[in-house]
């Protein structure tokens, strides 16, 4: 089996090409369940693989619990550098479950925070106004009930100083948009993905994707339900406008200027409608593209799931279990 | 506003939020300056005088109330009301946490210098060449 065994950790390399393919391709819509779905598929292989290089190059060392048949000389031949790895397996393993449950226990605070401070605010509608002169809008995921304790609907927060400075249209824009965040459960998609950064840092650039592809997604929603592309493009340009940051200093002027999210966004809503299809017609330039890119999807993930399988099926038949 | 009712029942398992609330709608009825003891009893004794003045101190920490040496005793002004409350903790959150972008999504990211640029450009030529108002070619489909 040779180097192949470590396959599933390097494999999450390409899904970069992909999200760009995607992305120049598909509604933002199927993008985002595109990318999200690879991203925990090859996460979760790529933590299968950590686990058992973990039990094969260690478990014959003293003092380790695992049994030692779990590393049979058959078993540890399969795998190239079968200690070394396995030692590194370890403290790899340890680092993405401590960063997985650190980032599931910030989300939960985080949530519980926001909640916590829009409680005060009558319930009933979805929306907070807060009066605050910062100009902010954000979608507050709703959190499912648990011990005992009641769940809360998702809301959406947004400051006065946003307000003021949209129309009334743009606002039904803003509204559309953060609506749409809530009712698509873009937060699941968004902590998928994440989690999949945290097991493996060569998915960290899927989230910004899928974060871009999210804000398209919620666009495009929010285009659809107030009948406008220009108004919905003008709300988010204005908005982005009024919330402005100092530049920072330095980066801006070396950096090469490759638009940012909101230009894009903007850009992209000016634009006709994507395709409502999620796959475009075969025999177009598009659809071949998204032919290759599929066709490398199911391979990374067919050889990710096969050598995880392999290695399993190694060590099954290696031990009496 | 008006100040939320809240049952007997409903004392025993209040969070500090829920507290700190209504003390706030409690210090709005008053017609002025409020003592802690007003205050108390306009929560309807509920509370202990102890947690009142410590609810107080905390909002005071946070700058919701505002307070005045009378005498022996402070009294209290609600500084902001409760939407003014969750402003602030809505603040706290958003100045204070660093990861809030992975779990609530802003309508809109910061621009650098070459962004806002280009925005501009863009939303200017969206406006140069704008249809009728109220019609839109290019939204179509349902």
């Amino acid at each position: 089996m040779g180097v192949f065994v470590f396959l599933p950790l390097v494999l999450p390399l390409t899904v970069l090409p992909i999200a760009r393919l995607a992305e120049q391709h598909l509604h933002p819509r199927g993008t985002t369940r595109l990318l999200t779905l690879l991203a925990a598929v090859l996460g979760l292989c790529s933590t299968l693989c950590l686990g058992l290089l973990m039990v094969v190059g260690t478990a014959q060392l003293p003092g380790n619990p695992l049994p030692d048949g779990w590393s049979d000389p058959e078993v540890r031949a399969a795998v190239p550098w079968a200690e070394v790895a396995g030692a590194a397996a370890i403290p790899a393993l340890a680092a993405a479950l401590t960063a997985c449950a650190t980032a599931l226990r910030r989300h939960r605070r985080i949530l519980a925070r926001t909640h916590r401070a829009l409680d005060p605010l009558p319930g009933g509608s979805d929306t907070a106004v807060l009066p605050d002169d910062e100009p902010y809008a954000y979608a507050v995921p709703g959190t499912p009930g648990r011990f005992g304790r009641p769940g809360r609907p998702g809301r959406i927060a947004v400051s006065r100083g946003m307000l003021r400075s949209l129309d009334d249209d743009e606002q039904r824009a803003l509204f559309a948009h953060e609506r749409a965040h809530l009712n698509c459960r873009h937060h699941r998609y968004l902590l998928a993905v994440r989690l999949a950064g945290c097991v493996n840092p060569l998915l960290l650039p899927v989230y910004s994707a899928v974060t871009f592809n999210t804000e398209r997604w919620a666009d495009e929603e929010a285009a659809r339900v107030v009948g406008n592309r220009r108004l919905t493009a003008r709300a988010v340009g204005k908005a982005a406008l009024i919330g402005r940051t100092a530049p920072q200093p330095g980066l801006a002027h070396f950096a090469a200027p490759e638009p940012g999210p909101v230009p894009r966004r903007v850009a992209a809503l000016l634009a006709p409608v994507p395709p409502a299809r999620s796959w475009p017609p075969a025999l177009t330039p598009a659809g071949l593209a998204a032919l290759v890119a599929a066709a490398g999807t199911a391979a990374s993930a067919l050889s990710a799931l096969n050598a995880a399988v392999a290695l399993f099926v190694v060590l099954k038949a290696a031990t009496p279990l | 506003m008006g100040g939320t009712p809240f049952g007997k029942e409903r004392s025993r398992r209040r969070g500090q939020g829920q507290l700190e609330a209504q003390v706030l709608a409690a210090l709005h009825r008053s017609p002025g300056p409020a003592t802690a003891a007003w205050v108390q009893e306009g929560l309807g004794g509920d509370l202990a005088y102890t947690t009142v003045m410590t609810i107080l101190s905390r909002l005071h920490a946070k700058g919701a109330v505002t307070r005045e040496r009378s005498g022996r005793a402070y009294v209290w002004t609600p500084a902001a009301d409760e939407a003014g409350l969750a402003a602030l903790r809505m603040r706290r959150v958003l100045d204070g946490e660093r990861d809030r972008d992975a779990v609530l999504t802003s309508f809109v990211s910061a621009l650098s210098a070459h962004d806002e640029q280009l925005l501009r450009t863009l939303l200017d030529r969206a406006t140069a060449d704008e249809p009728a108002p109220g019609t839109d070619p290019e939204a179509r489909g349902g």
